[in-house]
């Protein structure tokens, strides 16, 4: 399970990273990144779930188009 | 043998007499080699094409190849050889432990005992992990595993600790080329148990493998191994800060992940059929340490590193803010980020620099200083210290730093512990 950020108001920066709800690691968008790819396959795959900033589970079409537009 | 006036033998002009000498039509080898004096394990021999080699005592002590390389040179000076950073295995006198400090584990796939090494396992719960401090002449720790009941490994079912290579340091290799070197592995092993035990060498997208095995011949003593595995010239071996080469330890594995020893093979092997399996027997023990994986045929003396070193190497791949020896998770306030600001309004930010750069942007987490194994952190809520998490909103990692921010529950304060990982 993994949760977006929500947008620093103050910065204006979107969100760089995703957190991992099970251990609350913070994951950045870095292709490089093993947490991440492992992101991306589970969430492909349909065995993991994205909620977004407010913790609304994103419907798996939508989580899977969300993480395609991803680096 | 040459004999000349009886037994006194051929008498030289400076006095000197030869009394017997041995001239060999082969090649000699390290326990036998061609020219010799009376010591007949100690000489001269022709390991190859081209190549000489000088050997004492019947083992192998330098050669110099075809090209002129010289391999197997040991200085007098104990511990000090000409091939600095020969060694491309990180922690493999297994004496860096960040996460756990020393303490047992039984580990989900995936999860680091001692730096750099990786559990592999599709099966929970069948062997636990540890640094131990029984380790052979000259090293202080080893890497234990501790078979956990006596479990029949199944068909499609892998046990094992491994280390990923980066590719970026494992590029000169030259695998998957028609250059490939040729690569030696070194190891101290000991088990309560005796036997062929397995291992292999694979590719990142494990298509490539070459299944190795050697021998434990008693039970509970330790041993030297070495293994020598001519390079892949075929294959996809990323050159990158990807997984270049993955180096497997099997502690059981099920028929469709075993093969036969000794050759590179298309497909996934991580050990070889009728190895050994350390989790079939219940409280079998498994140690290993000084593993040595270098380029070329010949294994070399441990290349030791200073503690520090071994310690900037690991942290390419893990940092934490504890100290060394603490173990991630602990309960205390040494080594914390307090986060001190006033009048904060709506954020706050601070930027964590790490003290080596990272393989990649790395994942991050933060731990409550004062509640053992919690995630969080402890802050002033206008009132009083309390847990939680904040509001974290934008944490940006890269290879570098990590750029905490804070939402609007902090009011004044926020203190933490924090991890950064880039493991491959």
């Amino acid at each position: 399970m993994y949760k977006n950020y929500k947008q620093n108001p103050q910065t204006n920066y979107p969100p760089r990273s995703i957190e991992r709800l099970s251990d609350g690691a913070c994951i950045p968008f870095d292709p490089a990144n093993t947490d991440y790819a492992n992101f991306k396959r589970e969430i492909a795959a349909g065995t993991a779930e994205v909620q977004d900033a407010d913790g609304q589970p994103m419907a798996a079409a939508d989580a899977k188009a969300y993480v395609a537009a991803l680096p | 043998m040459i004999v000349i006036n009886g037994s006194t033998g051929l008498t030289l002009p400076n006095g000197n007499v030869i009394t017997s000498a041995t001239v060999s039509a082969n090649s000699g080898t390290a326990a036998l080699p061609n020219y010799t004096g009376t010591d007949t394990d100690t000489g001269m021999w022709f390991p190859d094409v081209n190549a000489v080699a000088i050997s004492t005592a019947g083992v192998e002590r330098l050669r110099i190849d075809s090209s002129g390389n010289v391999t197997g040179l040991t200085l007098q000076s104990e511990n000090v050889s000409p091939y600095s950073g020969r060694n491309r295995i990180i922690n493999g006198a297994m004496v860096i432990d960040q996460r756990n400090a020393g303490a047992s584990v039984t580990p989900t796939d995936g999860q680091y005992s001692v730096d750099r090494w990786k559990t592999s396992l599709n099966v929970a719960s069948k062997f636990s992990l540890q640094q131990s401090t029984t380790a052979p002449a000259g090293f202080i720790n080893s890497l234990l595993a501790t078979s956990l009941s006596s479990y029949s490994i199944g068909a499609g079912e892998v046990t094992g600790v491994q280390q990923l290579f980066e590719g970026l340091n494992v590029a000169d290799l030259a695998w998957g080329t028609a250059s490939a070197a040729t690569v030696t592995l070194s190891f101290w092993v000991r088990s309560s148990l005796t036997g062929t035990f397995g291992g292999s060498l694979r590719n990142s997208a494990a298509n490539r493998s070459y299944p190795f095995s050697y021998t434990i011949s008693s039970a509970n003593t330790w041993e030297q191994k070495s293994v020598t595995i001519a390079g892949d010239t075929s294959g996809t071996w990323l050159t990158t800060n990807g997984i270049g080469i993955q180096l497997y330890f099997s502690l059981g594995a099920g028929s469709t992940f075993s093969s036969t020893a000794g050759s590179w093979q298309s497909g996934n092997y991580i050990s070889t059929t009728g190895a050994v399996s350390v989790v079939g027997t219940n409280g079998a023990t498994f140690y290993i340490t000084g593993v040595q994986l270098e380029k070329g045929t010949v294994a070399t003396p441990f290349e030791f590193r200073s503690f520090g070193q071994e310690l900037a190497l690991c942290q390419r791949y893990f940092e934490k803010s504890y100290d060394t020896t603490t173990a991630v998770g602990t309960a205390t306030r040494v080594g914390t980020v307090d986060w001190n600001f006033a009048n904060m309004g709506t954020y706050g930010v601070v930027n964590i620099f790490y003290r080596a750069t990272k393989r990649s942007s790395a994942t991050v987490t933060n731990y409550d200083p004062d509640v053992a194994n919690t995630v969080g952190l402890r802050y002033w809520n206008g009132s009083a210290e309390v847990q939680g998490t904040g509001s974290r909103d934008g944490w940006y990692g890269s290879q570098n730093s990590s750029r905490w921010a804070l939402g609007s529950t902090p009011q004044s304060n926020a203190v933490f512990h924090w991890t950064a990982s880039a493991e491959l």
